[in-house]
């Protein structure tokens, strides 16, 4: 997994790329964790993202429920395998996603 | 076009009858129905304006022309259906509004789906086909084995092929569990393997915390800590109404039942207490035990979610009585065989996990709780054990004599169960 950041004021952009896992999510943890503050539009692009388990779901979840208090969050450019994931799991209600 | 005959069980849920081709024997075969029942004909090939027609006067006449029978169409070998055979549908649905459309494959779904259909009735999908064939074991328990069937999947297939509601019910309350933040796999989807069902879940790379005690001893503390904070977190999450059973509900069916084999005084007092017991819309797992907790690579997972409720964290902390110490305090080999570390280990391990959970080790307190823990324990277990006919054996008897004489003591002093 890479992780590239975009930080422009408020505009926090994150494009997660490879397999979002178990080994891997605690990494983009740590990363939304220390980087959301002053964040008012989290913006998580997915184009490259070849995989999600439920760890990487859950650090989705945090995330959404810390901007839910301070901004907005959306998830984009799902791939199909992905998308059936959100879409399996009840994520697609949760999300935003383009 | 075949027509089965249908059985309702008492439960409600349909089964059919072998084959029911001659309609002369319906009426012997319909002594057994109890609820409702149910008319079930299959849809096969295609149907379009060639055959509408045809298909239309068949489905009326074989749904015939009792108005309040639920009619089933099984769509397993449909092919195809036109606008023309879709209001041959329609048709029958204007005698017959309790329609239900099963077994429907991803490109006739399509059709129903985009046509309005599926919003106009109820239509479910076919149950997508695995095969296990040369696909590896990795797991193997009561109710089942798992194969790993690619690199990030494994299928749970169930020995029972009657299980579909149970497995049902377990995807739902692990989806709802997931929203709601509780770390536990992925459920996917539920699927057919050969003549039964499977659940396919992610793979995980995990140990249970009954291995690592039975293994590592010296994690003991490490183990205490990681399976209090999942216990915490279980019941700090507020649970929509209705989405789980209220675990007050199924406690007072135990205590209902094992007053009965108590003295009229203690039996009152226990159905009482478990009555008294205040609504409460946090999740507990309810048999939250040391197999049911994993560790992966970074996490601490929580499985077997198919016990979800709402409730006092006193019906939790009854059923974790249980599985350390109640079920084995007659024979305390019990414990060795179910979840591999020994009877002197899991009374260290309760100990340490009720002092952490209370966020305190004054002895007052800690017995307090337990003791209420006991009462639901112990009420649960005389249940199930004479309900296996524990009566019948003298270890049996033995043993429920010692949880009565317990229960019997506990609800002297006790007088109040919530947490």
């Amino acid at each position: 997994m890479t992780i590239e950041k975009t930080r422009n004021d408020g505009d926090f952009l994150v494009k997660v790329s490879g397999r979002l896992d178990t080994t891997t999510a605690p990494e983009l943890e740590r990363e939304l964790e220390d980087g959301l503050q002053g964040v008012t539009k989290l913006t998580i692009d997915f184009s490259d993202l070849e995989y999600i388990s439920s760890a990487g779901l859950r650090v989705l979840l945090r995330a959404q429920r810390m901007m839910n208090n301070q901004g907005e969050m959306i998830v984009r450019g799902v791939n199909d395998i992905v998308k059936e994931i959100f879409e399996v799991t009840g994520f697609t209600d949760i999300l935003t996603i383009e | 076009m075949r027509q089965d005959l249908p059985i309702a069980d008492a439960s409600g849920g349909f089964s059919y009858a072998e084959d029911g081709q001659d309609s002369s024997c319906r009426s012997t075969e319909r002594v057994t129905v109890t609820m409702s029942d149910a008319i079930k004909i299959e849809l096969t090939g295609r149907i379009d304006s060639g055959n509408a027609e045809e298909v239309k006067k068949d489905l009326l006449s074989r749904a015939g022309d009792d108005r309040d029978t639920p009619v089933i169409l099984d769509a397993q070998d449909l092919e195809y259906i036109s606008s023309a055979g879709l209001r041959a549908i329609l048709q029958l649905r204007k005698d017959h509004e309790q329609l239900t459309i099963i077994n429907v494959s991803p490109e006739v779904y399509d059709i129903f789906d985009m046509t309005g259909f599926t919003q106009m009735m109820e239509i479910h999908r076919a149950y997508k086909e695995v095969s296990i064939e040369g696909c590896e074991v990795i797991g193997k328990g009561a109710n089942g084995t798992i194969y790993r069937i690619d690199k990030d999947n494994v299928v749970k297939v169930f020995n029972n092929s009657d299980a579909l509601e149970e497995i049902e019910h377990e995807r739902e309350v692990a989806k709802l569990a997931l929203i709601l933040g509780i770390p536990t796999a992925i459920s996917y989807d539920v699927v057919r393997v050969g003549d039964t069902y499977g659940s396919v879940f992610e793979l995980l790379n995990a140990r249970s915390f009954s291995t690592i005690l039975a293994t590592e001893p010296d994690k003991l503390d490490w183990c205490v800590n990681e399976y209090v904070d999942l216990l915490r977190k279980i019941h700090s999450t507020v649970v929509p109404e209705g989405k789980l059973p209220d675990m007050k509900e199924t406690a007072l069916d135990w205590a209902k039942f094992t007053s009965e084999y108590l003295p009229e005084e203690e039996g009152s007092k226990l159905r009482a207490l478990v009555e008294a017991v205040p609504h409460n819309d946090h999740m507990i797992h309810g048999d939250y035990h040391t197999k049911n907790v994993e560790l992966t690579d970074e996490e601490v997972l929580l499985i077997d979610m198919d016990t979800l409720a709402v409730g006092d964290p006193v019906f939790e902390l009854g059923s974790m009585f249980n599985a350390f110490i109640g079920f084995s305090e007659y024979d305390h080999n019990k414990i060795l065989e179910f979840q591999g570390f020994d009877y002197e280990t899991a009374a260290k391990f309760w100990d340490k996990v009720l002092k952490a959970y209370a966020g305190t080790d004054d002895p007052d307190v800690i017995k307090g709780i337990e003791d209420k823990a006991k009462i639901v324990g112990y009420t649960r277990l005389i249940r199930r054990s004479i309900r296996r006919k524990g009566l019948e054996t003298e270890d049996g008897k033995a043993e429920i004599e010692l949880w009565k004489g317990e229960l019997i003591s506990l609800l002297d002093k006790v007088d109040s169960l919530a947490i």
